[in-house]
């Protein structure tokens, strides 16, 4: 059995109440990434050769995993890129977020004392009890409140959801995707995370719809004081948003900087070849210029830089030595033997 | 309508006020009174393609897009109006669907579905040649040859499996495919979505390459803008089935006039962090259903711009410049 390297030192620092977009093209690891971050990387078959993930001077790849249960979701969460398949479609809307809140509230409550019981779940919460129960079946005994039913409206109309009393009773299949994709992010804000992981949030959305989720990510930012780390393949869409951009090829990440740099001076061939790769006018005007060749087989890479094959620069070092990612520039890191290194 | 006016001399294929309706399945009810309801798919589209241009169809997801592109492909037939290529209306004269296909082919999104996952790459290319245009074992080789050729494959490619290929090379082998009996017109798909984006580049080249070289007439569907902007010669932007905006790419693109062209032009990113405009924009509401579309102009519950008569009076396509059509009420408030 052969190992595919999907991520090989990668390093990157998200500061706070700022968004970074990650950007790639499928299998470059992008997604591998944020799995790590939020720890569900399922560990086998994947295996963390080396490194550490520090979040608030925590390393989330060395603590056990119930300990690690006490961050996912509450302190980093995630929207995934596919909506129907993260909400489970036989409960309402309102259920599933009410058992985020749960949840959240069960564990800031346990928090100071010790680990959560593995048994938590079916301890029945006496306090305020309404004749509503919970249709989640870990949550059964437990009784949707009056706050807590006041507490999902709040957070749907937070997303600009229209009639959010009317939507907390429906099920996803009676959502469109725009709306799925913001009850996705409603229940990720709900823990008021310190940092959201958004792999390709709008993908799967048409391009208003698309807008309208990407200026609600971007000004709930700032109302809850979040990071985002946004993983996208869309360049246009990392222009109109992030702070900072990390362009990852082939597992590594090739050049990492603020945004206006990164669209005004590339400096990585690979992320020279991008920009050049979108049509920005009609074929009278513009004339688009592909990246020869395709991305490498992860796993077996020859030597070198990885984006040699396809590289119109390529020289002879680039075959046998590895760039490392090195600041040519305030605030612009590049890994190419073009630039020093 | 202002129909007739779409049409030129060199039109390869015109639809004129195309319908497609799908029922809906009755309720479990055999008294029920309630009447036969529909989806409006594509309701009232007036297009036509010039030959050796492209058109660009765009709108979001459900807004009649594929539909129109399976209409005129005659997968499935239209509810009424006509479908006109090269003078023959397929609507009403019996065409055999063999010498349809020779002339019409057609690239799908997916090339994962739409290819064979069991047989070679070259026997996939050969299928259409074989059972379109004919001739010698010998003569469909050299077809193959050729089309394999064309869009940059390796004749050892053919031997493989589309599993044995990336993406990009299924989504040429599905280009290669459609060329193969040399049609006249082909109907792309949403050829690219499924693509990374420097692949995606290298089939647009691809295309353009193709479209120079056999003189191919193409209808583009796609709900990318810069695509659209990229391959085609003319736009027409669908809403809900309607056909709200057309006209040539350059005059759509930079100056839209329909309330709606102008909401998804705006929100489509631009490559340019200095030109942060996808956060100004304001959007209202979502795409409607198209059981129960609003009465009278299908945008009008979320444009700005609406009156009383937008709920009343679907507007026609109007042509407002040479060229340029554009279906609304009040289309002097966009200029």
């Amino acid at each position: 059995m052969g190992k595919l390297r999907a991520l090989d030192h990668v390093n990157l620092n998200i500061e706070e109440k700022q968004l970074i977009a990650v950007v790639g093209e499928s299998g470059c690891g992008k997604s591998t990434l944020a799995l790590s971050i939020i720890g569900l990387l399922a560990r086998p078959p994947a295996v963390v050769e080396s490194g550490v993930i520090e979040y608030k001077d925590v390393d989330l790849l060395s603590i056990p995993s119930k300990k690690l249960r006490q961050y996912r979701g509450t302190e980093i969460a995630m929207i995934f890129q596919e909506p129907l398949t993260s909400l489970n479609p036989v409960f309402t809307i309102g259920d599933q977020i009410g058992e985020a809140i749960m949840i959240r509230d069960l564990r800031k409550s346990k928090q100071q004392s010790d680990d959560l019981p593995s048994d938590f779940m079916q301890k029945t919460y006496k306090s305020n009890v309404t004749p509503k129960p919970s249709r989640i079946p870990s949550l059964r005994r437990r009784r949707i409140t009056e706050a807590l039913q006041k507490e999902i409206i709040q957070y749907l109309s937070l997303v600009r959801i229209a009639d959010p009393d009317q939507v907390l009773e429906r099920y996803p299949f009676e959502l469109s995707g725009g709306m799925r994709q913001r009850v996705m992010i409603a229940m990720a804000l709900s823990q008021k995370p310190a940092l959201l992981v958004a792999d390709e949030p709008t993908t799967a959305l048409d391009v208003t719809t698309q807008a309208q989720v990407l200026k609600l990510m971007k000004e709930l930012m700032k109302e809850v004081n979040t990071s985002i780390l946004l993983i996208t393949h869309d360049l246009a869409v990392a222009s109109q948003v992030a702070d900072r951009v990390v362009v990852m090829y082939a597992g590594n990440v090739v050049e990492d900087s603020n945004v206006l740099e990164l669209f005004s001076d590339p400096l990585h061939p690979y992320t020279k070849g991008l920009l050049s790769c979108i049509p920005t006018g009609t074929k009278d005007e513009t004339v688009i210029r592909p990246i020869a060749g395709s991305v490498p087989d992860l796993r077996n890479l020859p030597p070198g830089c990885k984006f040699a094959s396809r590289c119109p620069y390529v020289m002879e070092v680039c075959k046998q030595k590895d760039p490392e990612l090195v600041e040519t520039k305030p605030d612009h890191k590049v890994a190419c033997f073009l630039y020093g290194n | 309508m202002g129909i007739e006016t779409f049409e030129s001399e060199d039109s390869i294929l015109v639809t004129r006020d195309l319908k497609k309706y799908y029922p809906i399945r009755r309720e479990f009810n055999p008294f029920s009174r309630n009447p036969r309801r529909f989806v409006r798919a594509v309701d009232g589209v007036s297009l036509s393609i010039r030959k050796g241009k492209t058109v660009a169809v765009v709108g979001e997801s459900g807004c009649g897009k594929t539909t129109l592109a399976r209409t005129i492909t005659l997968m499935t037939p239209p509810t009424s109006g006509d479908i006109i290529f090269e003078g023959i209306n397929l609507t009403k004269e019996k065409v055999r669907p063999k010498k349809l296909y020779r002339d019409v082919q057609m690239v799908f999104q997916d090339p994962d579905s739409s290819l064979d996952p069991r047989i070679k790459i070259k026997e996939t290319v050969a299928e259409p040649i074989r059972s379109l245009v004919g001739g010698t074992e010998n003569q469909v080789r050299e077809y193959v040859r050729t089309s394999l050729s064309a869009v940059g494959l390796s004749e050892e490619q053919g031997d493989r499996l589309p599993k044995q290929l990336s993406g990009g090379q299924r989504q040429r082998v599905a280009i290669a495919r459609a060329i193969g009996p040399r049609p006249k017109l082909i109907v792309l798909d949403e050829p690219t979505s499924a693509l990374d984006a420097s692949v995606q580049a290298q089939i647009l080249a691809l295309l353009l390459d193709l479209q120079r070289k056999y003189n191919l007439s193409y209808m583009l569907i796609t709900h990318n803008i810069s695509v659209a902007q990229y391959l085609s010669d003319q736009v027409a932007v669908m809403y809900a089935g309607n056909l709200v905006e057309y006209g040539d790419t350059k005059t759509v693109i930079t100056k839209p006039r329909h309330p709606y062209t102008i909401t998804l032009i705006s929100s489509a990113p631009i490559p340019n962090p200095r030109i942060r405009n996808l956060l100004d924009i304001e959007i209202k509401g979502e795409v409607p259903s198209s059981i129960n579309p609003p009465t009278g102009c299908r945008f009008n519950p979320r444009c700005p711009y609406a009156e009383k008569i937008c709920t009343e009076i679907n507007p026609p396509l109007k042509e407002i410049a040479k060229g340029h059509y554009v279906a609304c009420h009040f289309v002097e408030k966009t200029a």
